[in-house]
């Protein structure tokens, strides 16, 4: 299948290992892209829909209208990315209104939306039984005897009457994708709780609800090996408070936060040197030992 | 709120319920039961000095002033389980966004957000990318064996910040930059 590939802008701005591990994974699952050259910034979901929900449906829109000149539908590799543009997708497919007001901006810069291209994160993809029997056979180190800490975050599933992702309360696609890879998926009850990365404007949020997640997976009967996301806001989230939170509270919160590519591509046997896995700050050093590899 | 606090009619103002309730996504907010669903599930809950469902109630009853200066509409995650769990279709996150945006157009713009704005219109990104910056950014791409950045087009992203009624938002640093061209 091919896709018109939108990266965004923090994950192949600032972390690139993550794209990289990405392209990877999607080679071997046989997935091919047409950059979408000239993208902008989704726009961002918090502050650019703080501000302005026609600027933010305006210039969402412009990038859906690359995707369709490439007359594909479109691939998004973070939650932010796809939450913006799904919405805009949405709002503006009902809104007839809203559908001509973006219009007519972008007619003053030779764009037309027309609303032929799709909008898809790779979570959504890659848990269809399709994707799910590919993975198995290209598997090269299954990841057996691993636990995984499974975070889907907010703008993958909520509200799903626009996303239209997964069950809101009980997603189970990222649980499928991680299980195809050999691990198994620990259940706990934080399970679905916001990152607080988006409480931007009061970090005591995003302080706390780490810490309340990180602290239930330290507790946990078995111990849990990595907590993967799919999206680098909430990857980055739990990584660096983490870090901070252990300095400052003195408790051991150190669980490796994987992108949930980078897990498949240690899975599919990609070179661990090559995928950047030490860029972060609780390095995955016991995890690498533990899967020998 | 315990305190007894009295509010004369006319200091109400009847419109703000449609003139929320007017526009993309907001038409909902007409339908709350005031059932305190949105408010149990809040991720920031305990932080905020109106809960959700009596941001709701006092935008129906025309608190336009009192919802406008609240921490609440900042201080919420965007996590959308309200709007996910509200029995009545009520989309509270949606109506929050709009509700920021009344905020910013009375001139309450919180620094972050306008900054984050900024960003993209000098560089098309949430991420600086300019000289010494891109340079380095494309270094380790390099690295990786990743595609060229191809930026957008700033021009077009002016247009529509403009064109879309944040021009005001904007340092125009920029056009001096052009004018030294
Ligand atoms: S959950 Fe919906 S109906 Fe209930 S109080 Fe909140 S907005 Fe109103
Ligand atoms: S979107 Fe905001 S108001 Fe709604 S539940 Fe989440 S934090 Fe609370």
């Amino acid at each position: 299948m091919e896709y018109a590939l939108y990266l965004g802008c923090t994950i192949p701005l600032k972390l690139p290992h993550f794209e990289y591990a990405f392209r990877e994974i999607s080679n071997y699952l046989g997935l091919t892209f047409k950059e979408m050259e000239g993208a902008s910034c989704c726009p961002d979901p918090v502050a650019t829909q703080s501000v302005s929900i026609d600027t933010w449906l305006t210039l969402a829109a412009r990038n859906l209208c690359l995707g369709e000149k490439l007359g594909l539908d479109i691939l998004t590799i973070c939650s932010g990315c796809f939450e913006t543009l799904k919405t805009a997708k949405v709002l503006l497919s009902e809104d007839k209104a809203a559908f001509d007001r973006v219009n007519t901006v972008l007619k003053k810069i030779g764009y037309e939306y027309k609303g032929t291209s799709n909008v898809y994160h790779f979570a959504e993809l890659f848990s269809q039984e399709e994707y799910l029997e590919k993975i198995k056979k290209i598997l090269m180190n299954p990841l057996d005897d691993l636990n995984v800490a499974v975070h889907y975050g907010c703008h993958l599933i909520r509200p799903s009457k626009i996303l239209q992702f997964d069950h809101p309360e009980r997603p189970e696609t990222i649980d499928k994708i991680i299980k195809a890879l050999g691990a198994k998926t620990v259940a706990f009850a934080g399970k679905l709780e916001c990152c607080g990365f988006c409480a931007r404007l009061q970090e005591e949020i995003g302080f706390k609800l780490v810490e309340d997640k990180m602290t239930e997976l330290k507790e946990l009967e078995e111990e849990v090996d990595v907590m993967v996301g799919v999206c680098p806001a909430c990857v980055g989230q739990y990584d660096r408070k983490q870090r901070l939170l252990s300095r400052k509270t003195g408790k051991e919160l150190d669980i490796p936060v994987l992108y949930v590519p980078e897990l498949m591509a240690i899975a599919f046997g990609v070179e661990k040197d090559k995928l950047g896995l030490t860029n972060r700050s609780v390095k995955p050093n016991k995890l690498l030992e533990k899967l020998n590899i | 709120m315990t305190e007894e606090e009295i509010i004369n009619a006319e200091d109400l103002d009847y419109n703000f319920r449609y003139e929320i309730s007017e526009k993309v996504g907001a038409k909902s907010l007409l339908k709350c039961i005031q059932c305190g669903v949105c408010s149990s599930g809040c991720t920031v809950t305990e932080y905020v000095d109106l809960q959700p469902h009596r941001v709701v109630a006092s935008c129906l009853l025309g608190l336009k002033d009192r919802v406008l200066s609240s921490n609440a509409i900042w201080t919420c995650s965007l996590c959308h389980r309200c709007t996910e769990r509200c029995p009545k279709g009520v989309d509270y996150s949606f109506i929050l966004a709009l509700l920021r945006n009344l905020a910013v157009k009375e001139g309450n713009c919180p620094e972050e957000y306008r900054g984050t704005i900024q960003t993209i219109y000098d560089n098309g990104y949430v991420v600086p990318y300019t000289g010494g910056l891109a340079t380095n950014i494309d270094r380790r791409r390099d690295r990786f064996g990743l595609p060229k950045i191809v930026p957008p087009d700033l021009k077009e992203i002016d247009i529509i910040m403009n064109e879309t009624g944040i021009g005001n938002l904007i340092k125009k640093a920029s056009e001096n930059k052009e004018s030294d061209k």
